[in-house]
């Protein structure tokens, strides 16, 4: 689905990527992790085809990226941006998403129609203004513009900065659907909480290097992520780890107090 | 000491009040985080108590907001400045010039500190910012984490008494984070300075805050010690606040009647939580 | 052109001159420029300026803006060359379109001249600190402390706006709209919504910035109360003549050609 061979990539002060090999699958949720500056970010673009690799290829679903028009990469992989603002630049909602669908070619009764479906899905009047929105329902407006297009992959680059915890949520919500519905979904985060909750696979990048890779249980339940300092793994992680035992592989609040649960009535039973 | 009665805001051309009905009393030396969804008030508050409200936000003020004995409304909003310091939430609109040394000059030179002295000074708050190789680095070559101590340095140059940060780790990663809280509690211990922090983060206000205000609306709903505020872990989720994760289990133990002590706010209490749970013998 | 006009660190000839001088200076090498019509004097200016470039450590830099000028000055010259039609005709192309010896002399001269007027200007706001200049507009000139500061922070807000453009662009494009198209019209019409987001952006900075600064004290700032002074040297007089000198020179040549 998602292929970088040997893939390089630098900025004019210097090398950010070194021969990166990395094979995502379709309809797999990824979260990317790691400080400020450890190259994320650069990744994710990298993969979107917004920035181009100056050495090795990334393919989506076999197109190298530098082939591909931004009309066509649009309708493969939606990018939401930490910063909704920048996207926003239509006075309607209704405008904000057809706007998107205009870019990929989809005018008319067929655009109305998407419209109109994707603000419904997202609980958005397509009537409102979106600079008097917050910003969490901003990032939806954002996110709306992005789905309309219908795209295989979408890519979120710390989509939950600076919202608050049920705006958060709602927008991990309509995520998680998508991704059960088959959409391919790569996430950069900080917050570990939320990589727990809704990953599947955690990838954890330090000096534009992959330092740890798996699936979500077996990377953080894993002892070297709590030496990596600008990490901070899941409490539920660190707390089954401090108690050991049967609670060290792990990782969510709901599997620590299910077991919990389970080993007090089995003492009260013996008892 | 801050004192803050019958407090309400509503900006110019809204109908909503922004704060209605605040009050809300903070001690010399504390250390306190303001929580709240988004749209609570949070910085609408920050900023009434270093005197931008009323006097660079038009609006409609009632109540009275008193810092150091000093009404906000009647005294020139420099004078508030002189004990009060701000770090605005967006970093690059906070500096006014182009090196970390002129930025901690330029409120010097403002207040007309003797220029005998400002040398000292920019040393001092260097390295209580911890950050004195920085000290002729332009601020646009600095990472996210650096700027933020810079804007930090800038305003201790000037010793307020009260410190006050909108969201200071926003965008950067849990270890810079934990720098910037660690900054904050050498500052709130050593020297006494009142800090206030409005924080999405809720695990380092657990670790680093004495005391917590949650605003829901532009209402206070609470305000008491971190344990105290976070015993009603679903309420405050309902109002837009993440509890730390380890809360979540001991208020959950608790709703099933295996648990009855105060709210876990740390993982090593979680752990004795959970210990105790599993092993107690009746 | 990122980063291309920010302040370098240093302690040059230039770097320790008072920053009055260096305004100066610069502007007197500008007019100087304007005075004469002889390439040779203008390509003087500009090689100067490019020497005093490398004097200060920022001469890869200064050279990088003489040839992005350059390429500026390229396309004013092709807008102008076919509108110039008096004297010795060099080129005739058809529609009576032809390209004449005094054409090429004024859109080659207009080109340079853009470059060395600019140059010497780009080159000061690379070795002087922007509260330096304030600094020295307040206490030598006793300009208003708001007027100083306002245009040190608009420049201060250049790259900061640009990294918002590019942001903005970045975020265009991931939606599927095409920048990289030839037609300048129609690139021009892809750009023109992006000032929204811009605007929205600019205008919270704007009031942020000025809260921000109005909280340390700025409104209680005048004349007497910056730390630095900025005495003038013997080397200040050195800058000033130079430039003084090569300016007369320039007036010298335009009277006798």
């Amino acid at each position: 689905m998602i292929e970088l061979s040997n893939v390089a990539f630098g900025y004019a002060e210097g090398p950010v990527i070194n021969n990166l090999n990395l094979q995502l699958e379709k309809g797999s949720f990824t979260a990317i992790t790691g400080g400020n500056g450890a190259g994320k970010t650069t990744m994710v673009k990298l993969i979107s085809g917004l920035l181009k690799p100056t050495s090795g290829c990334v393919r989506l679903c076999g197109t190298d990226t530098r082939e591909l028009k931004a009309k066509n990469r649009a309708k493969l992989c939606g990018f939401l941006f930490q910063n909704p603002d920048r996207q926003i630049c239509k006075t309607s909602v209704y405008d904000e998403i057809g706007f998107s669908l205009s870019c990929i070619g989809i005018a008319g009764g067929e655009a109305d129609k998407i419209i109109r479906e994707t603000a419904e899905m997202l609980e958005l009047d397509t009537k409102s203004e979106p600079f008097s929105l917050s910003k969490g329902e901003r990032q939806k407006v954002a996110l709306a513009s992005v789905l309309a297009a219908n795209p295989e992959i979408l890519i979120l680059d710390e989509p939950t900065t600076g919202l608050d915890y049920r705006e958060c949520m709602r927008i991990m919500k309509i995520v998680a659907d998508l991704n059960n519905s088959g959409t391919t979904v790569i996430m950069v985060s900080h917050d570990m909480e939320i990589v727990a909750d809704f990953a599947k696979r955690v990838i954890v990048f330090e000096g534009g290097k992959i330092i740890l890779d798996g699936d979500c249980r077996s990377v953080l339940t894993d002892e070297r992520l709590r030496c990596i300092s600008s990490v901070l793994p899941p409490q539920a992680a660190v707390l089954g780890q401090k108690l050991g035992g049967r609670f060290s592989g792990l990782f969510t609040t709901e599997e620590i107090i299910s077991d919990c649960i389970l080993q007090s009535q089995c003492r009260m039973h013996n008892a | 000491m801050i004192s803050i009665k019958d407090f309400s805001f509503t900006y110019k051309g809204s109908d909503v009040p922004a704060l209605s009905g605040i009050n809300l009393e903070i001690e010399d030396g504390d250390f306190i985080g303001i929580i709240g969804g988004s749209g609570a008030g949070k910085t609408t508050l920050a900023h009434s108590i270093c005197a931008v409200i009323p006097h660079y936000r038009p609006g409609d003020f009632y109540g009275s907001v008193t810092v150091n004995g000093m009404d906000t409304i009647d005294t020139p909003p420099e004078d508030i400045a002189k004990i009060t310091a701000c770090v605005m939430q967006d970093i690059d609109s906070q500096m006014t010039t182009s090196v970390v040394e002129d930025e901690i000059l330029f409120g010097l030179e403002n207040f007309s500190v003797p220029a005998e002295e400002t040398e000292q000074r920019i040393t001092e708050a260097l390295e209580e910012a911890g950050i004195p190789e920085l000290r002729y680095r332009n601020l646009n070559t600095l990472s996210g984490g650096q700027k933020q101590k810079a804007a930090i340095a800038a305003i201790i140059a000037l010793k307020p008494k009260i410190l006050i940060l909108d969201e200071p780790t926003g965008e950067l990663d849990p270890q810079s984070s934990v720098r910037i809280f660690k900054m904050l509690k050498r500052l709130n211990e050593e020297h006494g300075v009142t800090v206030i922090v409005i924080e999405q983060k809720i695990m380092l206000l657990c670790e680093y805050a004495k005391k917590l205000a949650v605003l829901n609306r532009g209402r206070l709903l609470e305000y008491g010690s971190v344990r105290e505020v976070l015993k009603d872990a679903a309420r405050l989720k309902e109002t837009g606040v993440s509890c730390p994760r380890v809360t979540d289990i001991s208020e959950e133990l608790r709703r099933r009647g295996l648990y009855t002590g105060p709210a876990a706010v740390n993982v090593d209490e979680a752990a004795e939580i959970v210990k105790g749970v599993c092993e107690a013998d009746d | 052109m990122k980063g291309l006009l920010e302040y370098c660190r240093g302690n040059s000839f230039l770097h320790s001159c008072n920053p009055l001088i260096k305004i100066a200076a610069a502007f007197i090498m500008c007019v100087g420029c304007f005075m004469c019509s002889s390439l040779i004097y203008v390509l003087c200016v500009i090689g100067i300026t490019l020497i005093a470039g490398y004097s200060a450590g920022v001469g890869g830099k200064v050279l990088k803006i003489f040839t992005s000028l350059l390429k500026l000055g390229f396309i004013l010259l092709l807008l102008q060359i076919f509108f110039i039609s008096e004297g010795h005709v060099l080129i005739s192309l058809p529609f009576g379109i032809r390209v004449t010896a005094e054409g090429l002399h004024f859109c080659v001269l207009l080109a340079l001249r853009i470059a060395g007027a600019t140059l010497p200007l780009a080159l000061m706001l690379m070795v002087t600190k922007m509260s330096d200049i304030s600094g020295a507009l307040v206490k030598k000139l006793h300009v208003p402390y708001k007027y100083a500061f306002a245009i040190t922070t608009a420049l201060r807000f250049i790259p900061v706006f640009a990294d918002e453009m590019n942001g903005i662009i970045e975020a265009q494009t991931a939606r599927g709209v095409e920048f990289d198209t030839k037609n300048p019209i129609k690139k021009i019409s892809l750009m023109l919504p992006l000032c929204v987001p811009l605007l929205v952006s600019s205008v919270k900075r704007i009031e942020d910035s000025s809260t921000s600064a109005l909280l340390r004290g700025f409104s209680l700032r005048t004349y007497k109360s910056g730390v630095k002074t900025y005495p003038f040297h013997l080397r200040d007089a050195a800058l000033l003549s130079v430039a003084a000198v090569t300016s007369a020179c320039g007036l010298l040549i335009g009277i006798l050609i």
